[in-house]
């Protein structure tokens, strides 16, 4: 009986801390593989080697990824291994190369929504999890201006950030701060916003 | 967000993932029997002042990892418990191996003051069988984590 | 006396705690409609020898109990049990887990008091209260207790449409160059950084700003 290859090329892509565990696919012709996956953080490879915990979607799944962003809840290194079966047969571990650690994640720019309502400018920032805040910097359009900064920790609901000067542009800029890792993102592109101007009284 | 336990600074735990992790499993509560003692009660925790608490914190979190957590694993097979056990664990584990409370003889008295605290905790816990004592301990993480959160900044 | 599980337990018995005011509440045991069944409540401190009595809830018709009294020392954790009785017979003890006030208290919303003009709102809020036991006695502002309390402050444009929000620590916050003229709504709710506790969102006070003076001048000319 033809031994059940274990998965190979295991790899972590990781982006604004949400993690996933991926590698190539076994093939047995006509047969669905199961793949189940186990973590062990730094603690546990320390104090409990011969301890693993099973991924919490992943115990088993069909396709050759995991989300493990649920799993990897300190920032410490995590080792992963993957295992594949069909029916009966089970293959060997294959553990990640190099333990991974979420400090290692890419963190791209947010997307934001800038609006106004009346004299309010007013932000509207993407929920990245509980995991985020982000430092947003607004100033008025002209030379010399000074940039405000607010640390906004709501998300997906549009926050007030200042109130602007009738007839003037106002332009906005933010940034994720991932308090985990201690990790900024870049900053977005600027957004701009023009005020009505007031309609001013008749002088006589 | 991070930890000031006196002098000590810690970065890089959220304490809204250790809510979460113990949220996730309060119902190991249900299974401490031995409710007439409280191990983490207010002598050990109550009055401790910063320069104190930097002491008394890595003494508290190194049983934990050391006594409390260790072996518990292999009896927790309720896989929200292992879950929650193991982001306890690893994010103790990083508090502890952040922490470097000063040595330097002036602070004897406080690092006493502190050890007799955790003494008081360690020794409530060693009247118990290991099983009962470990179940205990773990449910009153709630305790431990409202302490914690008074030095935390947010 | 009576004879003890002659009768099925009460259910679903919790603690629903607001602003520290602890009520434990349970459901009626099934099976028993019409009867006359009558309740005793007990508490025990965790990490204390005895169960305590309630002597105000011994043989109590109604589903509830007020221990907030006895649970106000919000820095310990209880237990509360509670039995049926009915005639002769009375059930098992029903347990409560462990009940612990400074973690699973809900946080009531602040006291909201709007002032407007033509084109500002002043919005003054005052901090929810722990629950006292006379109204004469001396308050306790929840801040007290959680020190990093703060205020989800949400504004609605009713003209616009739109809402925004915005996060505050003290008590006081001026809405300005607003639209006059326009009915402005506004929420409020108190929110303790920390473990996920439930909060009460304010009622929705609505107020109008007040009509441009500018704009009726020029309408006059």
């Amino acid at each position: 009986v033809a031994i059940l290859p274990a998965p190979q090329n295991l790899s972590v892509q990781s982006t604004n801390m949400k993690h996933l565990l991926m590698w190539s696919p076994v093939i047995v012709p006509g047969e669905i593989i199961y793949y189940f996956v186990e973590y062990q953080g730094e603690y546990e490879s320390l104090y409990m080697s011969h301890i693993w915990i099973p991924s919490s979607w992943c115990s088993p799944t069909e396709g050759p990824e995991c989300d493990i962003t649920d799993d990897v809840t300190a920032t410490v290194p995590y080792n992963l291994r993957v295992r594949a079966t069909v029916g009966a047969q089970t293959s060997a571990w294959s553990t990640l190369q190099h333990p991974f650690n979420r400090n290692s994640t890419v963190l791209t720019p947010p997307v934001m929504e800038v609006t106004k309502d009346g004299f309010h400018l007013v932000i509207k920032l993407e929920d990245l999890g509980p995991q985020f805040e982000f430092l947003v910097a607004y100033w008025r359009r002209e030379p010399g201006a000074k940039e405000h900064v607010k640390v906004v920790k709501s998300r997906g609901i549009p926050v007030h950030l200042g109130t602007m000067e009738p007839g003037a542009a106002y332009c906005v800029k933010v940034r994720t701060f991932v308090k985990a890792i201690g990790r900024h993102s870049p900053f977005s592109q600027a957004e701009c916003v023009k005020v009505q101007g007031e309609t001013l009284p008749l002088t006589l | 967000q991070e930890f000031q336990f006196g002098p000590c600074r810690v970065e890089g735990v959220v304490l809204q993932e250790l809510w979460e992790a113990f949220s996730a499993m309060k119902d190991i509560q249900a299974k401490d029997n031995i409710t007439s003692v409280r191990l983490l009660r207010k002598e050990v925790l109550q009055n401790v002042s910063d320069a104190e608490s930097c002491y008394l914190i890595r003494a508290l979190l190194k049983f934990y990892l050391t006594t409390v957590f260790k072996n518990y694993l292999d009896k927790a097979a309720d896989s929200r418990i292992r879950k929650s056990f193991s982001t306890l664990a690893n994010n103790f584990f990083v508090i502890v191996s952040k922490l470097q409370p000063s040595q330097e003889n002036e602070m004897f008295s406080i690092s006493e003051s502190a050890r007799r605290r955790f003494l008081l905790f360690q020794r409530a816990f060693k009247q118990l069988d290991i099983q009962a004592a470990q179940t205990k301990a773990f449910g009153e993480v709630d305790i431990l984590l409202t302490w914690m959160e008074k030095f935390y900044q947010f | 006396l009576c004879i003890s599980g002659g009768l099925p337990q009460p259910t679903n018995i919790t603690f629903l705690s607001i602003n520290m005011r602890n009520i434990l509440q349970w459901s009626p045991p099934e099976g028993l409609q019409g009867a006359e069944v009558t309740y005793t409540v007990q508490y025990f401190i965790y990490g204390q020898k005895k169960w305590l009595n309630k002597s105000e809830c011994r043989n109590i018709n109604r589903t509830c109990c007020d221990l907030s009294l006895e649970t106000s020392d919000y820095e310990h954790q209880y237990y509360a049990k509670v039995k049926a009785i009915w005639e002769r017979n009375c059930s098992k003890w029903a347990e409560t887990g462990r009940f612990y006030p400074f973690l699973e208290t809900q946080i009531g919303p602040p006291r909201v008091a709007l002032t407007t003009d033509e084109k500002s709102i002043s919005i003054v809020l005052t901090a929810p209260e722990k629950w006292k036991r006379n109204p004469e006695d001396s308050s306790i502002s929840m801040q007290q207790i959680y020190s990093n309390l703060k205020y989800n402050v949400s504004i609605y444009n009713t003209k616009s449409n739109r809402t925004w929000s915005q996060y505050v620590t003290n008590h006081t916050l001026v809405l300005s160059w607003l639209e006059p003229d326009t009915l402005y709504c506004v929420r409020v709710e108190s929110f303790v950084p920390g473990p996920p506790r439930l909060a009460q969102p304010s009622d929705k006070q609505c107020v109008h700003t007040l009509k441009d003076q500018a704009s009726a001048l020029k309408v006059k000319i």
